[in-house]
């Protein structure tokens, strides 16, 4: 007895030291049935949406969090593909390997870029960041001997997997393990004293930088800090995609990429992590949907009408739902009271 | 003492810890062809609570914010607990001790009340990203630290009832008292407050009075500008006068409430 309830003590007090949010925990189970339920495009479509909400989630730590709107997330997502691919073509590193230092280069290439951006404010940050983006692309494909050029990288490696599944499979596994895993963390620093300090840097928030200094807050560091984190699980994320299609390109990774992050950020919710994965979850969803549905009904190539779709499902977010789609259940619950009223 | 705070602050200018808390030698500040702080001088002793008072625009506030490092002074000397602090950054000076209190508080919005006072403790704390994220031991138990302290200072304050409201749901004395607060979490040795008794009811203005007599009873060193003579001269050890940028009177408040210059400029009849 006496056993048990120590067992059961060391469990609960796990939990706690983990803080794992229990709907995450709900998300975990959810995502280890899923590949016994889905067939090969329902997996493929849900790493996608996978690999979108890490890029996404880190964007949410770094606009909703600390204020910095950023429209340049494709080039720490492309710089993780980037590495990992070259580290393992090249090199020859394992994947598993380049993965984590991909991750590395992300954050470590954020640095002096964010040094340099952090210091604008608003929506200068904005559209510089979406400069860099494009620089970006245009050095993708001009430095063709390192990056492949316009047609990129093949036979990337891919990850060393278990032969008992089917790598979609076990693609699916890893990439939403990565994402429960961005979400925990983005959980505890939202919840922390670096999380405070972010928040208090964040002018579009409500936060105020005086009083952050006055308070023992080296703003930039803050700043910057929010920067290099979004940009280690951009890098994450661009890694997997790598290794998951064995092909990367600099299409992939250009502007319309991060404006589209930036949209899946303010439809799911911009101040929660989980708006994230709500977010990519949405406009995925509605690309997959578009591209089977769309050539049926309307004829023609899908590519205008996802444009159309992500405009009009933006527009309706920022006038019905500015917090976005999480916030949803608290504005049910505002309603009801002002019925019961 | 001072070989720690050198270490803290990176500046290697020190004259030693035993003068007063905090001097300032010949400050000027000008914007553009505006003087507004001219050639100001004088010290703040330990312990004591020093109100600055003046006209509006006699660079009252200015001094504040230079004294907080959160302007660079355009000649002159700022030092406190022995460091010249006057090209310092403002988060490198509230890690040597001193803290601000604005005008209009400026409480974070998108924070709650406890979170605006656990805000206070960032300067004594030292959780990093790696342990906060991975909620390792020593991050969690200074976050339940913080969060004891934050809870017993609101308290204190009597604002217990509100640990979850936010700001903006507060009435404008409530938000004076949680800025207080959040301040007093910093622990400061030096604390900097910019009018706060402007917009406070009577009941309110007894009850800050009384937390800083009481703040100045425990060793805290308060530099306080403010409109309200009656109150300053209740509250204040010393009373410096400002006038147009330049320092018309310093002394005792009595002193100062009959200083010819002060009642022609300022106090009145």
């Amino acid at each position: 007895m006496s056993v048990i309830s120590t067992t059961k003590s060391r469990v609960a007090s796990a939990y706690r030291l983990l803080r794992v949010p229990r709907p995450a925990l709900v998300l975990l189970a959810v995502v280890a049935v899923l590949p016994l339920v889905g067939n090969p495009y329902v997996l493929s479509v849900l790493i996608n949406i996978g690999l979108y909400a890490i890029v996404a989630m880190g964007l949410v730590l770094l606009t909703g969090l600390a204020g910095q709107v950023s429209l340049g997330q494709g080039v720490f997502y492309g710089t993780g593909a980037y590495a990992s691919a070259l580290l393992c073509l090249r090199l020859g590193l394992s994947p598993w390997l380049a993965m984590p230092i991909a991750a590395a280069a992300s954050g470590l290439l954020a640095v002096p870029i964010g040094r340099a951006i952090l210091r604008l404010r608003g929506i200068i940050v904005a559209g510089v960041t979406l400069t860099v983006n494009m620089v970006f692309y245009y050095l993708t494909i001009s430095v063709s001997d390192l990056t492949g050029g316009a047609t990129g990288l093949v036979q990337i490696p891919r990850l060393p997997y278990p032969k008992v599944l089917p790598y979609t499979t076990f693609v699916f596994y890893v990439t939403w393990l990565l994402l429960i895993v961005a979400l925990i963390l983005s959980c505890n620093i939202a919840a922390s004293r670096v999380g405070r300090a972010l928040k208090a840097v964040n002018l579009l928030g409500g936060g105020s930088e005086d009083t952050a200094q006055v308070l023992g807050m080296d703003v930039m560091h803050y700043k910057v800090l929010a920067f290099v984190v979004a940009a280690v699980f951009a890098g994450v994320a661009g890694s997997t995609y790598a290794h998951y299609t064995s092909v990367i390109e600099p299409h992939t990774f250009n502007v319309q990429t991060s404006v589209l992050v930036s949209i899946m950020v303010i439809v799911g919710g911009v101040t929660s992590p989980w708006g994230a994965i709500v977010g990519a979850a949405l406009i995925v969803g509605l690309t997959e949907f578009l591209r089977e549905v769309a050539p049926i009904i309307l004829g023609g190539p899908t590519g205008a009408y996802e444009l159309v779709a992500y405009g009009v499902v933006l527009v309706i977010s920022l006038l019905f739902l500015p917090a976005g789609l999480c916030s949803l259940p608290a504005r049910i619950e505002q309603w009801r009271k002002e019925r019961r009223i | 003492m001072n070989a720690r705070l050198e270490m803290r602050s990176g500046v290697t200018v020190s004259r030693g810890g035993h003068g007063p808390l905090l001097e300032y030698v010949g400050v000027t500040m000008s914007y553009g062809g505006l003087l507004a702080v001219k050639d100001v001088s004088f010290a703040v002793e330990r312990g004591e609570i020093l109100c600055i008072i003046g006209p509006n625009g006699a660079g009252k506030t200015t001094l504040l914010r230079m004294t907080s490092g959160l302007l660079r002074p355009s000649g002159g000397q700022i030092w406190f607990e022995g460091l010249r602090i006057d090209a310092m950054p403002a988060y490198r000076i509230a890690a040597l001790g001193s803290t601000q209190v604005f005008q209009d508080i400026q409480l974070f919005a998108n924070m709650t009340v406890l979170d605006n006072v656990m805000a206070g403790a960032h300067v004594w704390t030292d959780g990093g990203l790696l342990g906060t994220a991975l909620r390792l031991g020593p991050a969690v138990d200074e976050e339940r630290r913080i969060r004891r302290a934050a809870v017993d200072q609101l308290a204190l304050l009597g604002l217990s009832g509100v640990l979850e409201e936010y700001p903006s749901e507060l009435s404008w004395g409530e938000q004076k008292l949680v800025g207080l607060a959040r301040a007093l979490l910093c622990r400061p040795t030096l604390l900097l407050l910019d009018e706060p008794y402007g917009g406070l009811d009577t009941a309110d203005i007894e009850r800050l009075s009384t937390t800083l007599r009481t703040l100045k009873s425990e060793g805290m060193t308060i530099l306080m500008v403010e409109h309200l003579t009656d109150i300053v001269m209740d509250v204040a050890d010393r009373v410096v006068v400002l006038h147009y940028g330049e320092k018309l009177a310093e002394g005792a408040p009595d002193t100062i409430r009959e200083d010819e210059r002060v009642i022609a400029t300022y106090l009145g009849e």
